[in-house]
């Protein structure tokens, strides 16, 4: 077995720990990265920007635990920029993890100092509708009324009786939507049975094993914009001009791509010049 | 007390992780532990989000319509009576024809008229070479793509050509969806180092 | 105060050089002009579309008017109120109000409305006359959405048509496909070896279409597995789900004349929890070393992991998934992949199901359609023929 033959019965658990010292060392350091913001996120920040302050945005999280990384700063994120630019958020879940999601979000946001100098009060700036079951179907109710989908928030108060929701009753009154999402029910339910039939403007962020699915709702005008991944959330940062840890992560996410492409390249080497050489 | 919570975090994290080298007692006890843990949450919250609410509250509320689907719901438990089981294929049946009539209307629309119309573009562009080879790329992937999802030819000749094309269009856009999984997959590991490294050990900040 | 007077008097003066007077006569823009209303098409009658032709002092060298205000009132002469406003360039407006009568927005349909349009400066505005009456009311049907309406009829037309030629036992023929082949194999791989085979039906519900065709391979593939009297592992992500896998699975052991072999404890429920269910999964390849794995139906992030940890164990591995984002990876780490579409077909191929195969010949016909909408609607819009566009857009 020469060394090329070796490399390819490579056992695979010297590859787990390269990649492992590849996403761990690096976070050790702070290293500037330079983040292009692409237009997909470019157009979601633009979209963002021409809402006046005090606009409705309604925040659905449809993600559980599993995907916390790629999708937790990227709600955090949103939230800031939210409260920066007194823009009214009406939190709901699809996914019964999704609303706790958005209250660990809103923890760590709301003891920021700039934020906490904004003093954003619950139910005049912010509400939390909590998770209703019905997958798509919910979405297909919101359209026509949001109070009766959701009778209660969070905490179990009246919808009615929350300020923030007086004068919400359907898709008419909200002025943009925000989708977070890694799966069913996600983006996809939300262009069928939002977007297309009551003409909400969406703008999402998905994990990125889901994002290609997601693409072709961007070149149709579907959607507003998309954050694909924790790049896309690093990207969503430097455009609202405050950088976290979306962008804190990039740096590991960089050295681990690059060990990858090296294995994949070596990989590939060993794979044809062995070929090449059983064939002749 | 979060300090406890921190630990078994990790603890756990680590012992699913060591799945990684091989199989072992550790890794078992951690994945009893995470699916026993995930069925009883599971069990809790449909009781306090869907039973409670979207039941029991609205027959308390007077509104014994609802009765319509709780009966439907019993008929499926009836599965665990053989003699009578085959009641609950009405549910079944319930189930699987309001979700196809729901997303029929909804996938003409939203998947097919609207990526049809998006497709039907210009092939050549004035004076705009780069949206001329774009709008070339959209149509003729789409269509050999087409081409490689028609059953009712075999593939073979000019038709075999152009599904031949199309599988290479598939292959490419396979690639990139590729590289996006590993971009979440690095991402999730991070996640996780952060957390061991960072608020376990506090090594990082 | 002296110095007062001072300052006036030179502001009168420089004006005064500068040929500057007070814009008094020109305060207010021309007024829009041509005003009409009436009730907005295809909805549910509580609204009226108001549209006007801009005023002469919109546009981007005059840039005066900012916006428009749209004011409704119950008669020509009574009380008009501000029902809401446009930014400079727009030149329509639906008034729209609620359906519910107790709502403070109900708007009233069958009634008489009057209205005008106010083009408003920074500082100044003026009024168009009055239009009206216009009363709003609802419609039938949503012409917007007749595209809609031929499309699912037709090909509800189609599939019907199709499905009964099938049971009148036209044969129809589907091309072969390489997963399919290799089915046969993996089974009596697994039998020779005398381990079991483990059938994944995703993370789908069971009326997802992709779950659909799973059931049909999985009753196909329940029969092999009973006339080879190999074991077979279902675990399922769904209650549901399962309740028709055990159905299945029941059939497919009947079918082959061994219902004694069936045995229920092997088609059961994991958890519904993603991960957790990826987890047990993978137990379960590496405990039961199974000879082949089955992925069949709907996947998510869990697809790697699973064809990954059943390569590592040496298994054979067929997958197949509508999941678009998911397919790269049974590609890479499975043995024969059916992509996307292929999964209905292969259900059609193996079950040979009147249903399955008037639905796949109809879902043909209807590519053959697009493909040729898409050729022909190329070309137009490279003659920009515009109307070819109409054709596929939908109002809703």
């Amino acid at each position: 077995m020469n060394f090329l033959e070796k490399l390819l019965a490579l056992d695979r658990r010297i590859i787990f720990l390269f990649i492992a010292i590849a996403v761990a060392l690096p976070l050790f350091f702070t290293v500037k990265l330079h983040i292009e913001v692409t237009p997909v996120v470019r157009n979601l920040h633009n979209a963002l920007e021409a809402l006046p302050p005090g606009s409705k945005v309604l925040v659905s999280l449809d993600y559980d635990p599993g995907s916390m990384p790629e999708l937790q700063p990227m709600a955090e994120s949103f939230f800031r920029y939210c409260f920066m630019r007194d823009l009214k958020i009406i939190i709901i879940g699809l996914w019964p993890n999704g609303p706790i999601q958005a209250n660990s979000a809103l923890e760590v946001i709301l003891n920021e100092p700039d934020i906490k100098k904004k003093n954003p009060k619950y139910g005049m700036d912010y509400v939390n509708l909590g998770y209703t079951a019905g997958n798509e179907v919910v979405i297909e109710r919101m359209g026509s009324d949001i109070p009766v989908t959701f009778p209660k928030d969070y905490s179990g108060n009246k919808t009615e009786d929350i300020p923030l929701m007086k004068g919400v009753k359907n898709f008419n009154n909200i002025d943009f939507v925000y989708n977070l999402s890694a799966g069913y029910p996600g983006t996809v339910e939300w262009v069928l049975f939002g977007v297309d039939p009551y003409k909400i403007k969406l703008g999402a962020g998905n994990t990125a094993v889901q994002a290609p699915q997601i693409y072709p709702y961007l070149n149709s005008g579907q959607l507003v914009g998309l954050l694909g991944g924790m790049k896309g959330g690093a990207e969503f940062e430097i455009a609202t001009g405050h950088p976290a840890k979306a962008v804190k992560f990039m740096f590991s996410q960089s050295v681990s791509h690059a060990l990858i492409c090296f294995f994949i390249l070596i990989g590939n080497f060993a794979y044809f010049a062995t070929r090449k050489k059983k064939g002749a | 007390m979060e300090t406890i919570g921190i630990w078994i975090a990790a603890l756990l994290t680590l012992g699913i992780f060591s799945f990684l080298y091989k199989d072992n007692p550790f890794y078992k006890f951690c994945e009893s532990l995470f699916v026993g843990i995930s069925a009883g949450y599971w069990f809790v919250t449909t009781f306090w989000q869907v039973f409670m609410p979207k039941l029991a509250d609205n027959l308390i509320a007077g509104r014994f319509y609802y009765m319509i689907g709780a009966i439907f719901g019993v008929l499926m438990l009836l599965r665990l009576f053989p003699k009578i089981g085959w009641l609950s294929r009405w549910s079944l049946a319930l189930v699987v024809g309001t979700t196809a009539g729901l997303y029929f209307t909804r996938y003409l629309v939203s998947n097919g008229m609207v990526q049809v119309q998006n497709t039907i573009i210009p092939l050549y562009v004035k004076g705009n070479l780069s949206q001329t080879i774009g709008n070339l790329v959209i149509v003729i992937g789409t269509f050999s793509g087409l081409i490689y999802f028609f059953f009712s030819k075999e593939h073979k000749g000019a038709f075999g050509g152009l599904a031949k094309l199309g599988i290479w269009f598939l292959m490419l856009s396979f690639g990139a969806s590729f590289g996006y999984t590993v971009m979440s997959r690095m991402s999730l590991l991070i996640g996780r180092m952060d957390y061991l490294l960072g608020t376990w050990l506090g090594l990082i900040r | 105060m002296k110095k007062t007077k001072a300052v006036l008097f030179s502001i009168l003066i420089i004006l005064f050089f500068f040929n500057l007077s007070f814009p008094q006569e020109n305060l207010s823009p021309l007024p829009p002009t041509e005003v009409r209303a009436s009730d907005t098409p295809n909805d549910n009658g509580h609204s009226i579309t108001v549209t006007w032709k801009l005023s002469g002092d919109d546009g981007a060298d005059k840039k005066n008017v900012v916006a428009y205000e749209i004011l409704r009132s119950d008669s020509p002469t009574g009380e008009f109120i501000v029902r809401g406003m446009v930014p400079a360039g727009n030149n329509t407006y639906q008034d729209r109000g609620a359906k519910e009568k107790e709502d403070k927005n109900y708007f009233h349909p069958h009634k008489d409305f009057y209205y005008k349009v106010r083009a408003k400066t920074l500082n100044s505005y003026s009024e168009s006359e009055v239009a009206g009456p216009a009363q709003a009311y609802g419609e039938w049907f949503h012409l917007g959405k007749l595209p809609v309406f031929v499309g699912t009829v037709t090909f509800t037309i189609m599939v019907l048509a199709f499905i009964s030629l099938a049971r009148k036992g036209k044969e129809f023929y589907v091309r072969p496909l390489a997963g399919i082949d290799a089915v046969d194999d993996a089974i009596g791989r697994a039998t020779e070896m005398g381990r079991p085979i483990l059938y994944i039906l995703g993370l789908g519900s069971a009326a997802d279409i992709a779950t659909i065709a799973s059931f049909t391979i999985l009753n196909r593939i329940a029969k092999k597995t009973a006339e080879h009297k190999t074991k077979i592992i279902v675990p399922c992500n769904d209650p549901i789900v399962m309740s028709v896998a055990q159905e299945t699975v029941k059939a497919g052991y009947l079918d082959a004349g061994r219902p004694d072999m069936y045995k229920e404890e092997n088609i059961f429920y994991l958890t519904s929890m993603q991960f957790a269910y990826v987890a047990a999964v993978n137990g379960i390849m590496l405990r039961e070393q199974t000879a082949t794995n089955f992925y069949l139906g709907k996947f998510y992030a869990e697809s790697l992991i699973l064809a990954e940890t059943g390569s590592v164990a040496g298994s054979i591995q067929i997958s197949g998934t509508d999941e678009i984002a998911q397919i790269p990876f049974f590609v890479a780490a499975t043995d024969f992949t059916l992509i996307g579409e292929e999964l209905y077909a292969a259900s059609a191929y193996l079950g040979r199901e009147p249903l399955l195969l008037g639905a796949l010949k109809a879902q043909d016909l209807a590519k053959a359609i697009v493909m040729i909408s898409l050729a022909l609607g190329a070309l137009a819009a490279s003659f920009h023929l515009g109307f070819f566009l109409k054709l596929f857009t939908v109002q809703m």
